[in-house]
């Protein structure tokens, strides 16, 4: 075999390795952190979840939520980022157990996301987010529950 | 519970998805307070063309009957697929065109 020949079949074969890695693949996080969701506290729930890195406070990922929220059943919660993000986590101090739902995002993604979620109390709910670059960033939010739906 | 809708428009490029899970979200406290079983939705993935564009692991502590709402890049006459897992592992799937 001459040497050009050689070349081009040796990077075709290390294209097709490298090919493979794009493919997708659902993450199921109960299965490889179950600890994470049986956390009573935020700081315990954090700790299982992404390790005992340092959290860097920002200002980049935009969280919406109401200051009131009459009705603790359903509360609106929007979390939009031009960040680079790999995965976001929220996590609330209310409920018996911490963690409340866990964002995989896949590469290109336009982060933009909105959900309610129940809280039983008031409450401080805590967004830590990771970076591709393994950075992770953290904002939070107190939010007022009346209960009894009667507000103010 | 085999309920979902779905909701997926096109708009310059990008394709902004409204879903809807019918469940009721009852975790283990809320179960026992209001004697039912417990049920709720533990995995959410949508699938574009089968590549994956939302994913969210989820507890008890969504709210009744979730809302999500979350755009991506695709276009019109795509296939959107979304699959949610529950606590007894039982899984649903409904697909939708992209209009």
């Amino acid at each position: 075999m001459d040497r050009r020949k050689f070349l081009g079949v040796s990077i075709a074969a290390a294209a097709a390795l490298i090919a493979p890695v794009t493919e997708l693949k659902a993450v199921d996080f109960r299965a490889t952190s179950p600890k994470a969701f049986a956390a009573e506290h935020v700081p315990e729930a954090i700790k299982e979840m992404f390790g005992t890195a340092g959290l860097k406070e920002t200002d980049k990922i935009k969280f919406t939520a109401p200051k009131l929220a009459e009705n603790g059943g359903s509360i609106p919660l929007t979390i939009q980022s031009d960040l680079d993000l790999e995965s976001i986590a929220i996590f609330q101090d209310a409920n018996p157990r911490s963690t409340t739902a866990v964002f995989t995002i896949p590469k290109d993604a336009i982060i933009d996301y909105e959900f309610r979620i129940k809280l039983r109390k008031t409450a401080v709910v805590t967004i830590v987010a990771k970076g591709r670059d393994g950075v992770l960033y953290t904002t939070f939010k107190e939010i007022d529950v009346s209960i009894g739906g009667c507000g103010g | 519970m085999a309920n979902m809708k779905i909701k997926a428009k096109e708009k310059d490029g990008v394709v902004g998805v409204k879903a809807m899970f019918t469940s009721l979200m009852a975790d283990k406290e809320e179960a026992e307070k209001k004697k039912i079983a417990s049920e709720f939705i533990t995995q959410i993935v949508a699938k574009n063309n089968g590549n994956v564009v939302f994913e969210v692991t989820t507890s008890g502590f969504m709210a009744e009957n979730p809302l999500f709402k979350f755009s991506y890049k695709g276009k019109a006459g795509d296939k959107l697929e979304i699959t949610t897992t529950d606590n007894g592992g039982k899984t649903e799937t409904e697909t939708e065109v992209v209009k």
